[in-house]
């Protein structure tokens, strides 16, 4: 017997207006990537040698990886911390998760000067151990690897549900099989990304001078690794009451309050790290020079700790605050990232930097993309857990239409149990 | 109930966080030190009168077609000798100042760090080629194993790699001291690299030879004319050393001449230190990983026993 709701696939249709959005936002990007391969990574950025990362590393890979951090994190709880009440939101975790993490490993791809070199990355004798970057690269694509094995699951019950005998028989065994092996593949789903989002992180330690003594410090690995345990859990709320929103999926009141009160104490140990850092670095005179840094700073710890002055208080009850401060946690996560990948790092006198189209379509496409895998999926396998009567809309419609606020709101009405 | 929970997994969080910071600092990496043949660059600013010969040799010796002067380093320019404007005048009184700017050779370079595949590697250390000459320090580029990342320009603190970016198959360019113009009839540094910046200064403010000879040359130099030159050597130590080595007139000051200001432990070792430590060498995720999977085993085989139980009652 099984206590937990089990999840059920969304159905509807494939290809509505929102979707048919999502694939032009694509499309553009594909154009993107073509002209890159045909006439230079030049010819379609604004990327230069100063800015060599332009926004693609900081926010295709640093960023988007943090949002699929919700797979991590919600794994962190349901099976290190035994919360297994967690279980209903660790499929359309590990799902974001997947597809934010393919999409980051893709982005790198076509950021990639040299791609066709790669093949030199499949042999560990000429690793050179010292390089962040490899390790960055060689757990990010296993991690990869490992978040679609833990999707599998929603896959093979969905087989197991087929008409035909032998899918289902071919489901139903192979389910079974993949359950025993489960327990060490989500241990190396626990591992791997402790590894490379602190690596992560410290990919930016070796810039030393070129980055803003605000932000270079040899915390930056365990900050990074806290920010994405914040991120995660931010997106998997603002995840469950969009979901809620278009398909009436479960919202369990509780367990969101019960993990933002978690990530409250995430933001709040993120934010105390910086700040004893400075103190002990003493770099709070840099706190003291009302500049840009010092502008972008206060964003960031504003960002940090409002959402967990909402979570830590009786406000988190309350689901429109709950989903405002969680988009909060994420954009803070989100914007400290970039900032120490991309705002505060200076290149040095001769060089400036501001994204071009080009760039801008190739993220917001892949990002697009990203949406539109989630939706094809939940439609088509398990993933989610539904309510007996399904309301069909789309989510894609809901985020284009971009009013979170509202629906957090009505969302909000709804759970009261 | 929930609070109690979360705390006891804030707290979960926080030791697991001090854990992996507290060894960050303890084992720091041995500190790189020049090797004795390593060759290099002495540019003496002073002595510079600003001609650009070494700018258009750079070009020619590296086959690059001559496109009018240069003012910054780019995926044509291995070289560039720039005027500065200085903050405070010099002792002589010169609010100017020239600068030429390529590699620096470092000693432990962050670009060599950074490299996933050891494109950017000592000479000698590749795994790739062989019989490469070993000992002489030069930071050489192997474009079989460049996949493109550009992680050496971000890292460089002296923004030397440059990348090109309307090719198609982008290569990175970079002063590699002229190796490729070595003399193997000669013994010595001019055995393993000639740089032609060196070779076409009329002033000897460019001279090439064994990083411990230049350096040798460049306290002779501030000890003969004391007045004239900064009392220092950038690069004996700065960044953890580099084989391209600066002097400065008197009263300038390096940062004016575009140099950053550099702890002597170089960035290499600092990243290296604290991405690494807390590995302790492979141990850690091992048992990170073995602690997980013995966690997550037990918490299933409760889950099951309790299911079973209420199937049990249930009955
Ligand atoms: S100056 Fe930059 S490119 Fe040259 S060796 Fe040092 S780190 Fe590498
Ligand atoms: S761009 Fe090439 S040389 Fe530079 S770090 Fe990447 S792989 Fe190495
Ligand atoms: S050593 Fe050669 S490549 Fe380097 S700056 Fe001098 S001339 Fe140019």
């Amino acid at each position: 017997m099984n206590h937990h709701p089990h999840p059920r696939p969304i159905g509807g249709p494939l290809l509505d207006r929102g979707m048919v959005t999502l694939l032009a936002l694509f499309g553009i990007a594909e154009g993107v990537i073509i002209w890159r391969f045909v006439a230079g990574l030049g010819a379609v950025s604004n990327m230069n040698d100063g800015y060599a990362w332009g926004i693609w590393e900081p926010v295709n890979v640093v960023v988007f990886t943090g949002i699929g951090a919700g797979a991590y994190s919600v794994g962190l709880l349901c099976y290190l911390l035994n919360r297994g009440e967690y279980h209903p939101l660790v499929r359309p975790s590990v799902l974001v998760g997947a597809i934010a993490y393919s999409l980051g490993g893709a982005s790198i791809m076509v950021a990639l000067g040299r791609p066709w070199n790669m093949y030199w990355l499949a042999m560990p004798p000429m690793w050179n151990l010292s390089s962040v970057l490899l390790e960055v690269a060689i757990c990010v694509m296993g991690y990869v690897c490992v978040l679609w094995i833990e999707m599998l699951p929603a896959a093979l019950d969905r087989a197991a549900t087929s008409r035909h005998p032998r899918w289902s028989a071919f489901g139903r065994r192979w389910g079974q099989r993949l359950a025993r092996a489960m327990p060490y593949i989500i241990a190396l789903a626990m591992l791997l990304p402790t590894m490379h989002q602190s690596s992560l992180g410290g990919l930016m330690i070796v810039a030393g001078p070129k980055l803003h003594p605000l932000w270079h410090t040899t915390l930056l690995p365990l900050l990074a690794l806290v920010s994405c345990l914040a991120m995660g859990l931010g997106t998997v709320v603002v995840l469950t009451a969009m979901m809620k929103q278009s398909w009436n999926a479960r919202h369990d009141h509780e367990l969101l309050v019960d993990m933002c009160r978690v990530n409250g104490g995430l933001l709040v140990l993120f934010a105390g790290l910086r700040v004893a850092d400075l103190m002990a670095a003493g770099k709070l005179d840099f706190l003291a020079v009302p500049d840009f840094y010092l502008i972008v700073f206060v964003l960031e710890m504003a960002l940090f700790l409002l959402p967990a002055f909402v979570f830590l208080t009786g406000r988190v009850e309350n689901s429109r605050a709950r989903f405002v401060a969680a988009l909060s946690a994420v954009t803070a996560g989100a914007l400290w990232r970039v900032d120490a990948f991309l705002t505060c790092y200076n290149a040095g006198e001769s060089f400036s930097y501001w994204p071009s189209w080009g760039e801008i379509s190739f993220t917001v496409g892949m990002a697009a993309i990203g949406v539109a895998v989630f939706i094809a999926i939940t439609r088509l396998l398990p993933v989610v857990v539904v309510h007996d009567t399904p309301v069909p809309a789309s989510i894609a419609a809901f985020v284009l239409s971009a009013k979170p606020e509202e629906a957090a709101g009505r969302s909000g009405a709804l759970t009261a149990h | 109930m929930a609070l109690t929970i979360s705390r006891r997994a804030l707290f979960g969080v926080a030791v697991a966080a001090t854990a992996a910071a507290l060894p960050s600092r303890a084992e720091a990496r041995p500190r790189v030190v020049a090797e004795p043949d390593a060759v290099g660059l002495l540019y003496d600013s002073t002595r510079c009168i600003g001609c650009g010969g070494c700018v258009a040799a750079c070009k020619e010796s590296n086959g690059v077609p001559w496109d009018g002067e240069p003012t910054e380093l780019d995926c044509t320019t291995r070289n560039v000798v720039k005027t500065r404007n200085l903050r405070q005048p010099s002792a002589a009184g010169a609010s100017t100042a020239f600068v030429k700017r390529q590699c620096m050779h470092c000693v432990d370079p962050s670009c060599v760090s950074a490299c996933m595949l050891g494109a950017l590697h000592k000479q000698g250390n590749s795994k790739r080629v062989p019989g490469e000459p070993k000992g002489t320090g030069i930071v050489v580029w192997d474009p079989d194993l460049c996949l493109g990342c550009r992680y050496c320009e971000i890292a460089c603190a002296f923004s030397i790699p440059k990348f090109e970016w309307l090719a198609a198959n982008p290569r990175i360019v970079k002063c590699e001291l002229c190796r490729h113009r070595a003399d193997p009839t000669h013994d010595g540094p001019l055995s393993v690299a000639n740089p032609a910046c060196a070779e076409v200064c009329p002033a000897e403010a460019v001279v090439f030879g064994r990083r411990a000879d230049l350096l040798a040359e460049a306290w002779r130099r501030i000890s003969a004319e004391p007045g004239r030159y900064e009392p220092r050597v950038y690069g004996e130590s700065d960044g953890g050393g580099t084989q391209s080595l600066y002097l400065a007139a008197a009263g300038v000051s390096f940062q004016d001449l575009g140099l950053p200001d550099m702890p002597s432990e170089s960035p290499a070792s600092l990243s290296e230190s604290v991405s690494h430590a807390p590995y302790l060498h492979g141990l850690t995720p091992i048992a990170l990983y073995a602690g997980a999977a013995a966690i997550i085993r037990r918490n299933r085989r409760r889950a099951e026993d309790e299911s079973a139980h209420h199937g049990e009652d249930s009955k």
